[in-house]
């Protein structure tokens, strides 16, 4: 499968690197084809400008601010995100890479009459989340996951029918010890292996 | 009541600058002190660098980089935030807001890794916000921003603070009626805060 790998994480000695090494490892040793698209590393900016929310309902791909982004989007037949979970949900640049990289024409049609959108990601099987959050499991919970929901839910709504889904997270970071660490380091290693 | 407004949205001629409009209008006539913090004409960077994520925890510097923010954060006895709803969250912009200004020691404490809210300077909280799809459509994906408003920002803010969250869902397919009908409610809210 080829599996884009969409990371995100200021700080280059970061534990999310080290989940984001894990993880392109395991694919590779399994097989799978692998592209990695680290968002702070290109500086990538994650803010929609007035033109292109005003051209944002009727792109088209030529207009497309980010070509070499919806290239690789579309070549995906899988995409697994790496981040922090900041605020219950996803860090702002990466917010910004799916508002302005998921465009219509792209991702989804929105119908000229009644209907819900039509997905246009179908290629895409397999959606995969890993994160860490500082909040325990049960807060995360109550909260609903919105970062989770963001993507396995909102955005796998654009992708293949039974795109198959994956979410994995070290919740309560701040007490995190290096054996907690480790331990969920070996757990996405497994996961992905098995894929 | 000192009122911070927080708006997100880049397009001058959108309806939710219209929306932005009407509730700086309302509130000033019925004569708040507003702040006015409008993100995009700030050109706020909403992006978490390395250095703040390293210093995150440490409260003697970690506000540094948004000082400014903070400080009108802190001053204000009640939020209205103005925005809409893209892919199930938050624009970059306002996102990164949270990132960045929430910070520890400015809106929650730490007691042994966990999470103690502390901003209690707001007493009271209201959201405005459109979304392009519909509420069933939102409920599915577990219409993430409203929970974030109704749950985090109300814990985090004053204990039984009262709060408000007005949606214009299904705005792909919104009519004039549907539109005027929201301005009034919004109308409503804001002459009664």
């Amino acid at each position: 499968m080829r599996v884009l790998v969409v990371y995100c994480h200021p700080v280059p000695e970061s534990f999310a690197a080290g989940l984001r090494d894990a993880a392109v490892d395991e694919l590779l040793k399994a097989g799978h084809e692998v592209d990695l698209v680290d968002l702070y590393a290109e500086g990538f900016d994650p803010v929609m400008g007035a033109d292109e929310r005003r051209r944002y309902n009727t792109m088209v791909m030529a207009d497309h601010p980010f070509p070499g982004h919806a290239e690789r989007l579309q070549a995906a037949q899988g995409i697994l995100f790496v981040y922090p979970t900041w605020w219950y949900g996803l860090p702002a640049m990466l917010k910004g890479w799916l508002d302005r990289v998921w465009t219509p024409e792209l991702t989804f049609k929105i119908p000229d009459g009644p209907g819900p959108i039509v997905p246009l990601m179908t290629h895409v099987r397999l959606l995969g989340v890993i994160t860490t959050c500082g909040a325990p499991r049960w807060w995360s919970y109550v909260v609903g996951h919105p970062g989770k929901r963001t993507i396995l839910r909102g955005m796998r709504a654009l992708c293949a029918r039974r795109c198959r889904t994956l979410f994995m997270a070290h919740y309560m970071m701040d007490k995190s010890t290096d054996a907690s660490r480790a331990r969920f380091l070996a757990s996405v290693r497994a996961r992905l292996a098995r894929l | 009541m000192r009122i911070l407004v927080l708006h997100a949205h880049p397009v001058e001629t959108s309806f939710n600058r219209a929306l932005f409009r009407l509730v700086v209008d309302r509130l000033e006539k019925a004569g708040h002190q507003l702040d006015i913090l409008d993100l995009y004409a700030e050109d706020f960077d909403p992006r978490l660098t390395r250095a703040e994520r390293l210093s995150y925890h440490d409260l003697s510097i970690n506000r540094v980089p948004v000082d400014p923010y903070v400080g009108r954060l802190l001053a204000a006895e009640a939020l209205v935030l103005v925005h809409p709803v893209w892919n199930f969250g938050f624009p970059a912009i306002l996102k990164g807001f949270f990132d960045r200004v929430f910070l520890p020691g400015v809106s929650f404490g730490m007691v042994d890794g966990q999470v103690r809210p502390i901003l209690h300077n707001i007493g009271k909280l209201v959201v405005v916000t459109t979304y392009g799809g519909s509420r069933f459509r939102a409920m599915l994906m577990g219409d993430p921003p409203r929970k974030i408003a109704k749950r985090v920002l109300r814990a985090t803010i004053r204990p039984g603070a009262p709060m408000r969250y007005l949606a214009l869902y299904d705005m792909n397919r919104s009519t004039d009626a549907s539109r005027t009908a929201f301005l009034k409610k919004v109308t409503d809210v804001m002459d009664a805060f």
